[in-house]
């Protein structure tokens, strides 16, 4: 059984998510891809903590799901923002923005 | 959250699209990461099989998925309870004595509790129970506590008080009611006007007692209870209004109290509440001088009164009545809340049963804990497989649990319906003393704690194996055949089950076996008196009727006459009153010519008023002297007799005959008598007390209203009653005869007491005895089939069977002997003592 990601700091899964579907709706294989794209490959999502935190946040009401065709056209589920995943988007930003912040005032970084 | 719920409504009853639809997306992913592959230059199964090893499984990433989902707690829940149910339905034997077991434990604590829920734990069922207290008169120095009032300091204080909202005194006695049937004695409170409206109390009908019925002048009336209404009336809807007569008076009906009313201290179902003012006995008490001590009173303190204020109040007016009445200097007002007086002196024995029957309770635990760890030995290989192919230790101990929970709650269901069966009858042995103001019943706050019980004792008995199962190394469990006997940190564990079961069992049974014996010693006591052949009978006089000393005298002369000459009932006597089966009468007397005693040191004796037969038909024995006789008359000087334990103690070197004796039941306590002769001691007031100074008058000299009759001779009781019943109607139709017995039965019915007291406790030592002994035979036949290939080889060593039995059990006991708790054991087993000192008398 994989462990979950341990580096992956606890939260920062459900931003990267909001994050990467924030332009468009992905479907799961499409969400891990922009996640490593956006990160520079610093994270690469496994399935094994990806689904669950999808259908997790889903149940939350962040996330809204629908079938549609892949760019193969195999079909997929697609997930998309909700308002309510919208608004989370922006105050776990401000959250990080802040963090970011303290984090870096502390290491002498800035 | 709306969407929390709407996902949990979808993983509950949409299950199986929800898990299509997982499915088919993960396939999606598995294949569109494979097609991304492809592209980059694998070959497609290549692609797939890297794909499936990156992704660590697909099942393994399903079953993460699914323990986000909301509910996944609840599903593995009834995942649990169906896999708990099965297993204990595959193992019907095992699951049947785990249930018998608990829902003897639960059920014998269920019933008890129903008994301290309604006597000790529920308030009173009045409006703001906590406000009732309890008035008495106390004279601390005299040792006299918890006396009644007299009148006027109960006048005093109903009307000069600024803590109470309302006072009222009541006094119970039975009054007869005649034109409804057979004459009938029905239990009757006398009370002043106040009574209803201090509890509270709505009548059902009618109209509860008025000021205006207190008053002298008020035209007699009666409440009846709803009970007595039903029962003797018919439930008839027009009664109030209509005559009922009571001891040959006429009284209006006023109104019938519902039945959820009790009185305080009476609790009875069927009675009748008339104003004290009517009464025909205590209506005269109240112009009686204010030494007499005899009216017990209850008040409702003010809102905002504490108990302490209101005392401080009552010795001011204390204070004033010794001023206004100085023979009365020393007596104090006393008050304490009601619901403790009620109580009182029940509290102690509930308790203690409440204490032996969760020592029954505990061994049912210990004894399941025993089977349930006997159980996970065998079941060590099923929870080493499972841990093997992934389930995390929690997750068996969730499921262990489970399983515990299912057990306790099914027996605790069983045990419900036990104590449900038991608790009528259990209600009925309930002792007269026991004041049951409250039914008893199986309720809501009793099945809440039989629901609480069965979770304590799931939790308690189910963690002995998931203990066992965490500690357990699965590699060694999973190697077959791996293992000659068993654990020895499970064989321990059992033993020390075993023996606290053990020791548990021995504190019960030798508390019932102290118990027991103390009973056996009161039933063999001799009374002082004889028992066999001898019924009684109660005829009571009415008080308007029969107003006059002259005429109880006429009628019981002419009785005792037409009695004594019939066949069968020429041993006949009467006596007020009859030793044990009556209250005593306990009265002062002063030894003419010797000094006067000190204050508050006067000597007591009981008294007796009996006819010239009474000695000969009881068989008491005359000592010295000459018994009562036909001659002995009302115009003859008074005589008395004594009992031996009265002659030891105030005639110690003297002959006590020619002596004189002043006493006598009021008005006539001055009255000197002398003594004409000495009879033996009996028991007077009951078996458990030392008999103790008696004096008897001749029934002429000092009659009452009424009497016990008692006839010695072969006939039945019914023939009996049936004759006294004739001979007194012919008198006079309108009097009841009441309370016929044998004196055996009576007797019997005396020591009911004592007799609950002691049967609970000794079921509940033979409930625990039974349940040990399957305890260890339990445990013992399992050690053994665990063991069979130890003692095998002990046989095949050392060749004979027995030898390898003594080895075996030299074992056992030496980890026993070893063990600390034996040192436990043996402190336990001092303990009875302590339950002796709560029960013997």
């Amino acid at each position: 059984m994989p462990a979950p990601q341990s580096d992956l700091l606890q939260g920062t899964l459900d931003v990267l998510i909001l994050k990467a579907l924030a332009l468009q709706e992905l479907h799961g294989m499409g969400i891990s891809r922009r996640i490593a794209q956006m990160t520079n490959g610093a994270f690469d999502v496994k399935a094994g903590s990806l689904f669950p935190a999808l259908h997790r946040m889903e149940e939350a009401g962040w996330l809204a799901s629908a079938w549609g065709e892949s760019e193969t056209n195999r079909r997929a589920k697609f997930y998309s923002l909700t308002k309510a995943g919208r608004k989370q988007l922006q105050t776990e930003t401000e959250r990080w923005e802040r963090i970011s912040l303290a984090m870096g005032a502390a290491l002498g970084m800035s | 959250m709306i969407n929390r719920f709407r996902a949990l409504w979808n993983n509950v009853f949409r299950k199986d699209q929800i898990n299509h639809d997982l499915d088919e997306e993960l396939r999606a992913y598995v294949e569109l990461v494979s097609a991304e592959k492809v592209r980059s230059g694998m070959s497609p199964g290549e692609a797939y099989r890297h794909t499936r090893r990156e992704m660590g499984g697909v099942d393994q990433v399903r079953q993460r998925v699914r323990d986000v989902r909301a509910g996944a707690l609840l599903e593995k829940l009834a995942q649990d309870v169906r896999f708990g149910v099965r297993t204990l339905a595959k193992n019907p034997a095992f699951s049947l004595v785990v249930m018998v077991t608990l829902a003897l434990g639960i059920g014998a604590n269920a019933a008890i509790f129903s008994v301290v829920d309604a006597v000790l734990l529920r308030p009173l069922p009045y409006i703001h129970p906590g406000q009732l207290v309890n008035l008495s008169e106390n004279e601390p120095k005299a040792g006299v506590s918890g006396a009644g009032m007299s009148w006027p300091a109960f006048t005093q204080l109903r009307d000069h008080n600024r803590s109470f909202s309302a006072i009222a005194g009541l006094a119970t006695h039975s009054l007869t009611l005649t034109g409804y049937g057979e004459p009938a004695e029905v239990s009757t409170v006398s009370v002043t006007a106040d009574f209803f409206s201090l509890f509270g109390a709505q009548p059902l009908l009618g109209r509860a007692l008025l000021a205006e019925d207190g008053e002298e002048s008020a035209a007699p009336v009666v409440v009846l209870s709803e009970n007595l209404w039903r029962s003797r009336f018919g439930a008839d809807p027009n009664i109030v209004g209509r005559a009922i007569t009571l001891d040959q008076r006429s009284f209006t009906v006023a109104g019938v109290m519902q039945a959820s009313f009790r009185t305080p201290f009476v609790g009875q179902k069927d009675q009748i509440w008339i104003p004290l003012v009517e009464d025909p006995l205590f209506g005269g008490w109240r112009t009686r001088p204010p030494q007499t001590h005899w009216l017990p009173a209850i008040a409702r303190l003010r809102p905002g009164v504490s108990i302490a204020e209101a005392q401080a109040e009552l010795q001011t007016i204390g204070a004033e009545l010794a001023h206004q009445f100085p023979a009365e200097s020393g007596w104090q007002p006393g008050i304490q809340p009601l619901q403790q007086v009620i109580v009182g002196d029940v509290k102690t024995p509930l308790l203690v049963l409440l204490c032996a029957v969760s020592l029954v309770f505990l061994i049912a635990c210990v004894n399941i804990a025993n089977l349930l760890l006997a159980r996970a030995t065998t079941r060590s290989k099923e929870m080493a497989v499972r841990i093997a192919l992934g389930a995390s230790r929690r997750r068996i101990a969730a499921q262990l649990l489970t399983e515990s929970a299912i057990l306790g709650l099914l027996g605790g269901v069983l045990g419900v319906l036990l104590a449900w069966g038991s608790v009528t009858a259990f209600a009925s042995a309930v002792p007269p003393g026991v004041p049951q103001l409250h039914p008893i019943s199986v309720n809501g706050s009793v099945l809440g704690f039989a629901l609480v019980l069965s979770l304590a004792a799931s939790l308690l008995f189910g963690l002995a194996p998931v203990l066992f199962t965490s500690r357990s190394d699965p590699q060694a469990n999973l190697r077959e055949g791996s293992r000659a006997g068993e654990a020895r940190g499970a064989r321990h564990a059992r033993n020390f089950l075993a023996a606290a079961e053990v020791a548990v069992a021995m504190v019960l049974l030798t508390g019932a076996g102290l118990l027991l014996r103390s009973f056996a010693h009161l039933l063999s006591v001799s009374p002082g008196f004889e028992t066999e052949h001898l019924v009684k009978a109660e005829v009571s006089l009415p008080r308007y009727q029969y107003a006059k000393p002259e005429q109880w005298r006429a009628f019981t002369d002419e009785l005792m006459m037409r009695l004594q000459t019939q066949r069968g009932l020429e041993k006949s006597a009467l006596a007020v009153p009859l030793p044990i089966l009556d209250n005593s009468i306990n009265l002062p007397f002063t030894i003419a010519g010797n000094p006067p005693q000190p204050q508050g040191k006067a000597n007591m004796a009981n008294y007796v008023s009996a006819s010239p037969g009474y000695f000969q038909v009881m068989g008491v024995s005359l000592i010295r002297g000459r018994p009562f006789s036909v001659d002995d008359t009302a115009m003859t000087p008074p005589v008395a007799l004594i009992s031996e334990a009265l002659a030891r103690r105030n005639f110690p070197h003297e002959n006590p005959l020619g002596r004189r004796l002043i006493f006598g039941f009021p008005p006539n306590g001055n009255v000197s008598r002398e003594i004409v002769g000495v009879v033996a001691d009996i028991h007077d007031v009951s078996l458990q007390k030392e008999p103790g100074p008696m004096m008897y008058v001749p029934f002429a000299q000092e009659p009452f209203w009424g009497a016990e009759i008692v006839v010695k001779g072969g006939l039945s009781a019914a023939d009996v009653a049936a004759a006294i019943r004739a001979e007194t109607h012919n008198i006079d139709p309108g009097l009841p005869v009441t309370n016929v017995e044998t004196l055996p039965q009576a007797m019997n019915a005396s020591v009911a007491e004592p007799r609950f007291r002691t049967l609970l406790p000794a079921i509940f030592g033979a409930i625990a005895l039974v349940l040990a002994t399957v305890g260890i035979f339990g445990v013992i036949s399992y050690s053994v089939s665990r063991r069979t290939r130890e003692i095998g080889m002990h046989i095949a060593l050392w060749g004979r069977r027995p030898r390898a039995f003594a080895a075996w059990s030299l074992g056992s006991r030496r980890s026993w002997r070893s063990s600390a708790w034996r040192q436990a054991f043996l402190r336990l087993l001092r303990q009875p003592a302590f339950c002796l000192a709560c029960f013997s008398p």
